[in-house]
């Protein structure tokens, strides 16, 4: 038997001076006599993106459990993708309420969202707990670069009262590696590509200086690796490597155009240079960079603060010039009601052009999207009421192969969200037996 | 869920198996007449055996109760707070009382009451609402009166770090099953055994129990009934009195005597057996043994008390559904968050944003 395909690392790395691409799953990567039950599976990846201030209820609720069939209007722009998600009801973070705290639905609701631990209230001596993306990131993170990424869209600033007495460390931040240390979300999309892809850290001021002058393409960099690489890919590899290369070059031309153009629409808040001039903008960038960084695997789990808790950022891109916060103050008022939900919406179909992406990349007989647990949600519920029960949330994906998604799923009133976390280590190769307020695994999500 | 103080009164916790006995149902009623007059509030309410019709006539009472209240917005029914209800796949066994009720018409024919509860995931896992609710009181604020199976009790001892919790939270915890200091099997006992077991020899707090013998000593007069809800035709209190039995009838009333003593605490409406403990054999029957360590107790009628007793029961049962109190901030809360409002004041300016990674 004469074998002619040459099987590719896992770890196999394009590199030059000064950028490091890491590559996606190839057919390569499977041994050339590999069977089904040895061809290694992709792994399964796991994120979260948070939208603040809850939604308009009316306009997110399904009516049905079962078979997902007609979307409700801020469901609406996952239409395409009815197939890959569940839409889970009923889950809730006792956390986030009151209890004995008083005000602060904000603070308490992002600060606890995945941490599942009630906030200490406080501007000063922050305390929280350890979030399960964290403890998920230290068991799985070791075959990757990063044990978690951290991003965001707005405000990172980690000090002041953001809410009723909360800290803005909680209102800012959704991952915590310790009870007192967030991890302030990156929000410069530049930041992000070279941390992702530079190896800026290691040049020299002078290096640094002359790379930013000339601005090279990190493809550039890397392209003699690339050549000689693809010289031993079949002709499918040779494809998808194609491919994977255009996206990282996107994301480059995407980045110069936000430096050139950042200051166009006013969002309502200062942004350093090189953040994007409107949000989708914003969001797409972002939401490219992990999909990159889950295909060439140098990250498993991410977090994404797309707005943070309590937000007045305006949405002149979608002529809205009222603060997101105030407008979900609405007391019924119809106009403002509508505000709220075209600001949904937009969010929604943010998400939406990120699922499409990820559902159109191929990894062997599976799509980066079926190997994802992408959970789209909220802290609060109805943002006029402050609710912390029936939370928004929306996972997309098929966890590796475990889920099956194309439902509206219903749980119990009171059932806690750290019950969806269970389920989620579980499927990341992280059993554990509880999480912050848990009472067992979510039942309902398995293919059963 | 509501604001709780130091200053707020007693939040009780109510696990019920409403609908199998009028004596919930009243029980349930008296409760609401207390809350009317500030001296608790309804903390929690579960239904601790399978039905969900049980669930929907909790859900008429509460919202009778949360009429007086006004018309919310839209001119919708009030909503309810979630309830918990014990879940089971079985068909509910035969429940007259809790049929009859719920089916209950009006001249055209119309249901006199509407309930939005039609699936198990409209009610709470009853175990975790009790949970929270636990969490949601100040130490010792809080108080559980149990009347039924003990399921929900067992699955909340499941719970990880649950009983440091309890012992904290709950001022009293009073059961009303049993007979006492023994009798005949008892059928809530019956139902659930093994939590029955579980309950008497792992719960983290002294339990008074109210049994069957207490209830007939001191049984709500069914010649009241009539007279007492007379201010509304269709009071849902008097209409589940009605369908339980042909009337007149008076009605044992354990669970009245377990809510009444719970809140008034110091009132001396009972009088309370030496400390012992209490088992319950396999075939059902409760018995007591007096002992220096023992953590129950149980309630005993006192025969200066019982016309005393016998009053409060009507007049809390019956009581008109009274308005809240105007919903503010209360004053503890509030003078912590002039304080706080103060020294955000006096922070200094916030520094910019930290450079980008």
């Amino acid at each position: 038997m004469i074998i002619t395909r040459k099987a590719v690392a896992r770890r196999t790395f394009l590199r030059g001076v000064g950028a490091t691409v890491a590559l996606p799953f190839l057919d390569s990567m499977v041994p050339a006599l590999a069977t089904a039950a040895t061809t290694p599976k992709p792994p399964v990846r796991m994120a979260f993106a948070y939208v603040p201030n809850g939604l308009n209820f009316k306009d997110y609720k399904l009516d049905y459990e079962g078979k997902l069939d007609k979307l409700s209007r801020i469901l609406q722009p996952l239409e395409p993708y009815k197939q890959d998600i569940n839409v889970l009801g009923n889950l809730t973070h006792n956390a986030g309420r009151a209890l004995l705290d008083g005000p602060g639905d904000h603070g308490r609701c992002s600060a606890s969202y995945l941490t599942g631990l009630q906030p200490r209230k406080t501007m000063s001596d922050i305390k929280a707990g350890v979030s399960f993306d964290q403890i998920v990131g230290q068991h799985v993170g070791a075959g990757t670069s990063f044990n978690t990424l951290e991003l965001g869209i707005e405000d990172a600033r980690q000090a002041g009262d953001c809410d009723s007495g909360y800290s803005c460390a909680y209102t800012n931040n959704l991952a915590w590696r310790a009870e007192s240390q967030p991890l302030p979300p990156t929000l410069n999309p530049r930041a992000l590509f070279e941390r992702l892809f530079g190896d800026d850290a290691a040049l020299s001021p002078e290096a640094r200086r002359r790379r930013n002058l000339y601005r090279r393409s990190v493809l550039d960099l890397v392209s003699g690796d690339a050549k000689r690489l693809s010289q031993d890919l079949g002709p499918t590899d040779q494809r998808k490597l194609d491919e994977y290369l255009s996206s990282i070059r996107e994301i480059e031309l995407q980045l110069a155009r936000a430096d050139k153009d950042s200051i166009k629409i006013d969002p309502g808040f200062d942004k350093p240079y090189g953040i994007p001039a409107d949000f989708a903008e914003h969001f797409s960038l972002m939401t490219n960079m992990l999909t990159v960084a889950f295909q060439s695997n140098l990250t498993r789990v991410a977090t994404f603060l797309v707005t943070r808790e309590g937000t007045s950022r305006a949405y002149r891109e979608i002529g809205i010039p009222d603060g997101h916060h105030p407008l979900t103050h609405h007391r019924g008022q119809a106009d403002l009601v509508e505000k709220v939900s075209r600001i949904n919406v937009y969010h929604m179909q943010q998400f939406a052009t990120w699922v499409g992406k990820l559902k159109a990349i191929k990894e062997g007989d599976s799509t980066l999207l079926d190997n994802c647990m992408i959970v789209y949600g909220a802290g609060l519920a109805d943002g006029n009421r402050h609710s912390h029960e029936d939370l928004p949330t929306i996972m997309a994906g098929r966890g590796g192969g475990s889920f099956q998604p194309g439902r509206s799923i219903v749980y119990r009133k009171e059932t806690p969200m750290c019950n969806l976390f269970l389920t989620m280590m579980d499927r990341m190769g992280v059993p554990t037996e509880h999480f912050g307020d848990s009472s067992g695994p979510l039942d309902g999500l398995d293919l059963t | 869920m509501q604001f709780t103080t130091p200053e707020t009164p007693l939040g009780l916790i109510f696990d019920v198996n409403l609908g199998q006995t009028i004596d919930s149902v009243l029980a349930l009623a008296l409760l609401h007449g207390l809350a009317g007059k500030q001296e608790c509030r309804v903390a929690s309410l579960t239904i601790n055996y399978p039905d969900l019709r049980a669930a929907q006539l909790c859900e008429v009472i509460e919202r009778y109760y949360l009429s007086a209240s006004g018309p919310s917005l839209g001119g919708n029914l009030p909503t309810v707070a979630p309830i918990g209800v014990v879940e089971s796949r079985k068909a509910p066994a035969d429940q007259p009382l809790l049929a009859k009720t719920v089916a209950l018409t009006d001249g055209d024919n119309r249901k006199l009451w509407a309930s939005d509860i039609k699936k198990w995931n409209d009610t709470a896992i009853p175990e975790i609402l009790i949970r929270n609710i636990l969490m949601a009181n100040f130490d010792g604020k809080a108080a559980m009166v149990v009347s039924g199976p003990a399921t929900n009790l067992a699955t909340l001892l499941n719970l990880p770090d649950i009983k440091p919790l309890i012992a904290a939270k709950l001022k009293v915890m009073v059961i009303a099953d049993g007979e006492f200091p023994s009798g005949k099997p008892d059928a809530a006992f019956m139902s659930d055994l093994p939590a029955a077991k579980r309950v008497l020899a792992d719960w983290p707090t002294p339990i008074v129990f109210s049994g069957r013998e207490l209830g007939t000593q001191i049984p709500f007069p069914g010649a009241s009934v009539e007279s007492a809800f007379a201010y509304n035709p269709n009071h849902p209190i008097a209409a589940a009195y009605r369908a339980g039995h042909q009337m007149p009838y008076d009605v044992p009333a354990p669970a009245m005597a377990a809510v009444l003593y719970a809140i008034r605490l110091s009132e001396g409406y009972f009088k309370l057996s030496e400390p012992g403990v209490v088992s319950v054999s396999n075939d059902g029957r409760t018995e007591f043994r007096p002992s220096a360590e023992g953590k129950h107790r149980y309630l005993k009628a006192d025969p200066a008390q019982v016309e005393r007793v016998t009053k409060a029961y009507v007049e809390l049962a019956s009581a008109k559904p009274a308005a809240p109190p105007p919903r503010r901030l209360p004053p503890a809360l509030q003078k912590l968050e002039e304080e706080r409002a103060a020294a955000a004041k006096k922070q200094p300016p916030l520094s910019d944003p930290p450079e980008q990674q």
